[in-house]
């Protein structure tokens, strides 16, 4: 049994049309059962490295390895086999406006199932089920039959953190997962994280603007800056003279309580 | 495989990158002008020979004096003006130096001549590492990509813009004068021939309203099925021509295909169409024309403003559903089809009705059904009968106006 579930080697991205340099040779380990942070400024290139492991923007060099298999090299089908393994959540939720909540959390198991049956939007009692069950688990079990966007801000991460246990992950990946919420909602979808990271096993990668945020729920914590890797260790061996150097001199703590 | 970036790649691109490109940008902008005069050029003389000698030909003038005078145009218009390459392509040319407006044209009028020495150019893009040309250092200007700069407040009457259009008004008035003989005094002693069309025009003969309702109801059902077969073609033509949606180079290739393929036929007006297809098909079946030349327009016009809709999607959730391990139809279904399907609906009634206007309007042309009787009852001097065909297309298309608009209110 192989302790680290995703490797990744001199990950390197360019966007061609601006010949930005997002990420510059990028190597770091994730073991199994990790929540790991990401911190870094807006353009720092924390979301470019998330979309690369699943390799919804494709690097341009270095290797992925997932779970003993290279993410960076794997056809189009091993690609979706692979991206059925790791959920996803996003800080605008990403969720179909127009479709109901139930839809939308089914929509997470389209990985799995034959897509002649969900062309006609059918899908198994089981899955319909484990819907009702995922958002049960994340509170708004009431919600199942309205429309997305007629859902809160909190309540619309909720249907996407079911839409992720849908996919019966081994990777969470959270792209900014609180950064449209206030306070109060931001520690409640958190939490969520929280339980499955804890309970499910799920390793997490996340995120996250606050350093406090980062403090509570992290056990490992990686600072991006100008697409390098600037800080990696542990939690609390972030202090005042690190902080300056991830955020910048002018940067002042903020805190989330 | 992997070698390490320096610093400063974000910011800092290496200067002779930067000069190759910049003179690369200004020989696209003196191509793209010579190009444009020489096409006003020719269509200019083509004009004039058959407007003034009434021949088909263009001006006799030796091609070097065009060419020559072509490039000295374009040279002329990029000091002093905004020329369509320069703003095809985003470069303003800005004056660093206060002054007179004389001094500055006369700065101007030095840059004309200096450009003739643009060739040259070539061994300084390779010589130094700077990049605004020599002439234009020496002169007090600078060039600059127009996203660069923002928006440069000029009275309206001194943009370049403006001055075209005025001129063009001028030409046009003068011209149109020339040949649409004017005659007022003809438009008031001679009205009273028409009173024959007016004095029946108000005594309608409605034996033909019987008719008159069938050939409506023909008219309708072709509207419709130009409609229902126009909206089954657009559809999979619209997801090949959104850009969001083609990938990679066969992608790419059928986008821009369809979508210059889709403005031609678009753009030609679907009597045209009609034309085409009553003499396409002949005998008999005028109104099968008529719904052909509909169809035609309408596949070209919904597949735009489908594929248009399709580039506005939010990509957000398409990315979501990618990141679950779709497939790439369950990426569409569940990730696309929901964000359009009342955009596509709206399209869709607002083509029937224009199709039912436009249906009327091809019967003139031999495409069958209320037009076409209405076009031989007014040729035959029926006007009593007309007038009747005419009330029940006005009726028809507003019942129409106002039945989509509610509908389409419905919808978003």
């Amino acid at each position: 049994m192989m302790d680290d579930l995703i490797r990744i080697e001199h990950l390197t991205k360019i966007y061609e049309r601006g010949e930005v340099l997002a990420l510059n040779d990028v190597s770091f380990t994730v073991k199994r059962g990790e929540f790991l942070v990401l911190l870094g400024l807006s353009g720092s290139g924390k979301s470019t490295l998330l979309r690369c492991i699943n390799r919804l923007i494709e690097p341009t060099a270095g290797t992925i390895i997932f779970d003993g298999i290279d993410v960076t090299r794997a056809s189009s089908r091993q690609l979706r086999q692979i991206r059925r393994r790791m959920a996803m959540i996003f800080q605008q939720f990403n969720l179909v406006k127009r479709s109901t909540v139930l839809t939308n959390v089914l929509s997470g198991r389209l990985g799995y199932v034959s897509p002649a049956a969900s062309a006609i939007h059918k899908f198994s009692k089981q899955d319909i089920d484990m819907a009702m069950a995922d958002l049960d688990r994340v509170g708004i079990p009431e919600q199942a039959y309205k429309r997305a966007d007629e859902l809160s801000g909190g309540q619309q991460q909720r249907v996407g953190i079911a839409r992720a246990l849908m996919q019966q992950p081994d990777l969470l990946m959270a792209d900014e997962p609180v950064s449209a919420l206030d306070p109060a909602t931001s520690h409640s979808v958190m939490q969520h994280l929280e339980t499955m990271n804890r309970e499910d096993g799920v390793t997490v990668i996340a995120s996250l603007h606050f350093l406090s945020l980062a403090r509570r729920y992290g056990t490992k914590i990686l600072a991006l800056k100008d697409g390098e890797i600037v800080f990696e260790g542990l939690p609390t061996e972030i202090d005042e003279a690190r902080f300056m150097e991830i955020y910048g001199e002018e940067a002042k703590e903020v805190e989330v309580r | 495989m992997k070698e390490k970036y320096y610093a400063g790649f974000m910011t800092e691109r290496p200067t002779w990158r930067k000069a190759r490109r910049a003179f690369l940008k200004d020989m696209s902008i003196l191509v793209t002008d010579v190009l444009f005069l020489a096409s006003l050029w020719w269509l200019g003389s083509y004009i004039w020979n058959d407007l003034v000698h009434q021949t088909r030909d263009f001006l006799s003038v030796p091609w070097w004096i065009m060419v020559i005078s072509v490039i000295e145009l374009a040279l002329v218009w990029q000091s002093f003006g905004l020329s369509p390459g320069m703003r095809l392509l985003g470069r303003r040319l800005i004056d660093e130096q206060d002054g007179p407006w004389w001094i500055s044209l006369g700065r101007r009028s030095i840059r004309v001549l200096l450009l003739h020495v643009m060739p040259a150019l070539l061994f300084q893009v390779i010589l130094t590492t700077r990049y605004t040309p020599w002439h234009d250092r020496f002169l007090g200007f600078c060039s600059a990509s127009a996203a660069e700069i923002d928006e440069i407040r000029v009275p309206w009457y001194r943009s370049s813009s403006a001055i075209a259009v005025i001129a063009l008004g001028v030409g046009m008035y003068l011209a149109s004068a020339l040949f649409t003989q004017i005659d007022l005094v003809k438009l008031v002693t001679n009205a009273s021939s028409t009173s024959e069309i007016w004095n029946k025009i108000f005594h309608p003969d409605w034996s033909i309203l019987r008719l008159g309702i069938r050939l409506l109801i023909v008219t309708l059902f072709m509207a419709f099925m130009a409609t229902f077969f126009g909206v089954i073609v657009a559809i999979p033509l619209s997801f090949l021509a959104a850009r969001n949606l083609s990938h990679g180079f066969i992608g790419r290739t059928i986008y821009t295909v369809l979508r210059i393929l889709m403005s031609i036929i678009r753009s030609i007006q679907p009597f045209i169409w009609a034309i085409i297809f009553v003499v396409w098909v002949r005998t008999g079946a005028a109104a099968f024309a008529g719904a052909l030349a509909l169809f035609v327009h309408s596949v070209a016009d919904l597949t735009k403003l489908y594929s248009e809709r399709l580039e506005s999607i939010d990509p957000g959730p398409v990315e979501a559903i990618r990141a679950t391990g779709a497939g790439r139809l369950q990426v569409i279904l569940y990730g696309v089809v929901p964000q359009i399907v009342n955009p596509y609906l709206s399209f869709t009634i607002y083509r029937w009705d224009i199709n039912v206007r436009m249906a009327t309007i091809i019967g003139l042309v031999g495409g069958g059904g209320i037009g076409q009787r209405l076009l031989q009852l007014t040729r035959n001097w029926v006007w009593d009968q007309a007038i009747v065909l005419m009330l029940l297309i006005m009726f028809a298309v507003m019942l129409m106006d106002y039945s989509s608009s509610r509908l389409r209110e419905r919808l978003n």
